[in-house]
């Protein structure tokens, strides 16, 4: 008798488990898959991926596509080999870095270099094998920049990158746990600018550890992004790159070719080239100061643009 | 094989074992600050749980804060700890020594209403007051639930440290974080087996502590067979985070 | 009080409501993953469980090599164990499962010896007298005898594991973790919240619904002394 107790007991803590399942999974309508097909699009964990990442799926799917996001994916290391292996379609890339990034993993030397188109071209060449296709380059660019507390700055009288050359012994650079490895952070610093530091502080890309490293004065230097928000909200201050170590990171679509239509491809470079990056800055503004969604924010641009 | 091969080369990578950020430099950073937070934590808790045991009142709360606290996620504790103090190590000390005062508290509660009736009122009758009868007949009984206590506070700190990783502090998470960072799998990997073994040596360790201070008196002399299940009033559950 | 949080002199509250009322779908879609999460973890877990369990009751030969196992799982910290898993099962709700459910055995396992070992003698002896075979005593009398056991066991795996699955959200999962996570990457406070007291109230909701079945299947239980 007891046993049938908790048989009924067991039975419907499945049936939850099944209802709960088949209810709000996706939070999608997975079931009813629209016949012009499905694209996932992933960015990376900070904002202005996330921006970029919606503004690129929200068009999509006002022309009819079902759009599933993978929204804070992770960094390139985990979005891009995504997207080579075809757990994702589509993401909001950089020229310069996704450039260097797959030339080192397919082994060969770094090709970025200032013009976004070139870089796109190349990405081509590299990624055509992938079926990956790199679709237009927009003139909205975030690329890596060093900034150091405003106070710093005057004291040690620091405008551009060089000038840090004279502290850098005894500096401590933050940034994302990869910026020792990447030719556009600390390894870039070293070859190109001569900057060895002390100490690297591993933190995140521009985001709030990193401001609050600054705050605390855990660390000297650090990696922002030139489209942030935060910048000048925590009083500091970008150092012009001299020597032109940042290449042209202009924003571009990286997307598998299987889900790069016409129509597609023709929409997101249409979006691309009606990008900027005062708007970039912007909207990224209101997500991490404001804390306004970046899904709203990308709402708002593509209503305001038409699409 | 190759994986395996990958992680082993990693071990044996001897820029891996120097400076800061060196295997030797974590583990040491790890041990410290577990240590040091379960300590306060236990400066905090063990007064409050044994004078509650010993008073016998406030029960209710000090039987249910292992559930409370067992409910909150260490994941939540950590990031709010951020939120208020900033990053670094302070956050990582206040939300750790916040993780490990439940289990103590109750533990070291339920120790001292263990101890049974009989005991204590003999211990009166031969004269013994108050403070004497909490110091040497209460405490020593009681003792091996409070070390019981300690020790699953041990090793959910040591698990818990390292996720501090996560909000910018050191310790042997970092290998995780980093590695996780840079897709760097041998990495991770061995940063996990170096955590996993650390909890493993900081269990067994404080098993033997708890075996060595249990009174003679109380050890059993064989296996018990009839444990109290987890769960019940007397819980001597491991919560790992 | 405001704090002035991580970045700079900005204000952001603990709780901005509507910030709330506009995510409300964002905040249910997070709970439900949590949920689902959970319910398969400790469904998984029960079913591994179980069959370990009775091994591990009646065989002295397994019980010591299963609990060691099942320790030596539950020991090791989460995030150690989902990166160890990434490598070979990539950011993937089977990863997230393998690692919860790992964390549930130790608890359910140890918990079904000992219900099953609380039964007494004296019981199993009149059992055995009034001719039940030793698969209908298992089923009809120890099982049934251990459910307060299991069932404690059972509450104490659930709220671990309510817990642990917010750390999934850093392998891409997430559940309530999610906005925990959202929380430190944005500096925000409100999702922060929200993420954390959901869960914690997910906690308690499974806790005591678990204690009342346990009180629904067992009524003879009602008169003994449980937490």
């Amino acid at each position: 008798m007891y046993l049938k107790r908790i048989l009924v007991l067991g039975a419907s803590m499945v049936a939850l488990a099944l209802v709960t399942t088949s209810c709000g999974s996706t939070g999608g309508p997975s079931s009813s898959a629209s016949p012009k097909g499905t694209v996932t699009v992933a960015s990376f964990n900070f904002s202005e991926s996330i921006i970029l990442a919606h503004i690129y799926g929200g068009a999509l799917k006002n022309k009819g596509y079902t759009v599933n996001y993978r929204d804070k994916l992770g960094n390139r290391e985990i979005v891009e080999p995504a997207l080579e292996n075809g757990q994702i379609d589509l993401y909001p890339g950089y020229a310069a870095t996704d450039l260097n990034f797959v030339d080192k993993r397919q082994g060969v030397d770094l090709e970025a270099g200032t013009d976004a188109a070139t870089n796109v071209q190349k990405l081509n060449a590299r990624l055509s094998s992938k079926g990956i296709k790199a679709l237009d380059a927009s003139p909205a660019v975030d690329q890596n920049a060093f900034a150091v507390s405003k106070a710093a700055a005057d004291q040690n009288h620091l405008v551009k990158l060089s000038d840090v050359s004279a502290v850098a012994s005894g500096w401590t650079l933050g940034g994302p746990p990869e910026c020792p490895q990447r030719p556009f952070c600390q390894q870039g610093l070293e070859s190109v600018y001569g900057l060895h530091f002390k100490a690297f502080k591993a933190l995140d890309a521009g985001g709030p550890l990193t401001y609050a490293a600054f705050k605390s004065g855990a660390i000297n230097i650090g990696l922002v992004f030139s489209s942030d928000g935060g910048i000048s909200a925590n009083n500091l201050v970008v150092l012009e790159d001299d020597k032109h170590l940042q290449q042209a990171d202009n924003i571009v679509p990286l997307i598998r070719t299987a889900v790069a239509n016409s129509e597609v491809s023709a929409l997101l470079n249409s979006i691309d080239a009606k990008l900027n990056t005062p708007d970039l800055t912007a909207m990224n503004k209101s997500a991490d100061i404001d804390k306004q969604d970046p899904a709203d924010l990308a709402a708002t641009w593509l209503k305001n643009h038409g699409f | 094989m190759n994986f395996a091969n990958q992680v082993l080369q990693w071990f044996l990578n001897g820029a891996h074992w120097q400076g800061d950020g060196g295997i030797p430099h974590r583990t040491l950073e790890h041990l410290a600050m577990s240590g040091a937070s379960v300590l306060v934590a236990a400066l905090i808790a063990l007064p409050i749980g044994i004078g509650i045991g010993h008073f016998g009142r406030g029960g209710i709360l000090a039987i249910n804060i292992s559930n409370i606290g067992r409910a909150v996620p260490s994941f939540a504790v950590l990031v709010i700890a951020v939120e208020l103090f900033g990053i670094g190590a302070r956050p990582a000390f206040i939300a750790l020594v916040a993780l490990a005062i439940p289990p103590m508290v109750t533990n070291s509660y339920i120790g001292m209403r263990e101890v049974d009736a009989d005991v204590r009122e003999a211990a009166r009758g031969m004269g013994m007051r108050d403070r004497a009868v909490l110091w040497r007949v209460e405490l020593p009984i009681a003792l091996p639930l409070i070390m019981a206590g300690i020790r699953t506070s041990a090793v959910n700190v040591v698990a818990t440290a390292t996720l501090a990783a996560l909000v910018a502090w050191g310790g042997l998470g970092r290998f995780i974080v980093d590695g996780f960072g840079l897709q760097d799998y041998p990495m991770m990997f061995a940063g996990a087996i170096m955590v996993a073994i650390l909890s493993l040596i900081v269990e067994f360790s404080m098993a033997g502590v708890q075996r060595l201070t249990t009174p003679a008196g109380l050890r059993p002399s064989k296996p018990v067979q009839k444990e109290e299940p987890l769960g019940t009033a007397r819980d001597t559950a491991m919560v790992a985070a | 009080m405001l704090a002035t949080g991580v970045v700079g002199a900005v204000e952001d509250p603990w709780i901005r409501w509507s910030w709330v009322s506009g995510h409300v779908d964002v905040i249910t879609a997070a709970l439900v993953q949590h949920i689902e999460l959970t319910l398969i973890a400790v469904v998984i877990g029960l079913l591994i469980a179980v069959p370990l369990g009775l091994v591990a009751w009646r065989s002295r030969v397994f019980r010591g090599p299963i609990f060691s196992l099942t320790g030596i799982l539950y020991t090791v910290p989460s995030l150690a164990l989902f990166s160890a898993l990434v490598p070979f099962t990539g950011f993937t709700i089977l990863t997230a499962e393998i690692g919860l459910v790992s964390y549930t055995l130790l608890i359910l396992i140890r918990n079904i010896v000992v219900g099953l070992n609380s039964v007494p003698d004296e019981v199993r002896e009149a059992a055995r007298g009034m001719g039940y075979r030793p698969l209908a005593e298992l089923v009809r009398i120890d099982i049934p005898l251990a459910v307060p056991a299991i069932v404690a066991g059972l509450r104490i795996a659930t709220v671990t594991t309510i817990g642990l699955v917010t750390v999934t959200a850093l392998i891409g999962e997430g559940g309530l973790g999610s906005l925990i996570y959202d929380g430190l990457l944005r500096d925000f406070k409100t999702p922060l919240v929200v993420g954390t007291v959901l869960s914690v109230a997910l906690a308690f909701v499974a806790d005591l619904s678990l204690a009342g079945a346990q009180r629904l299947i067992t009524p003879w239980s009602r008169t003994r002394a449980t937490t």
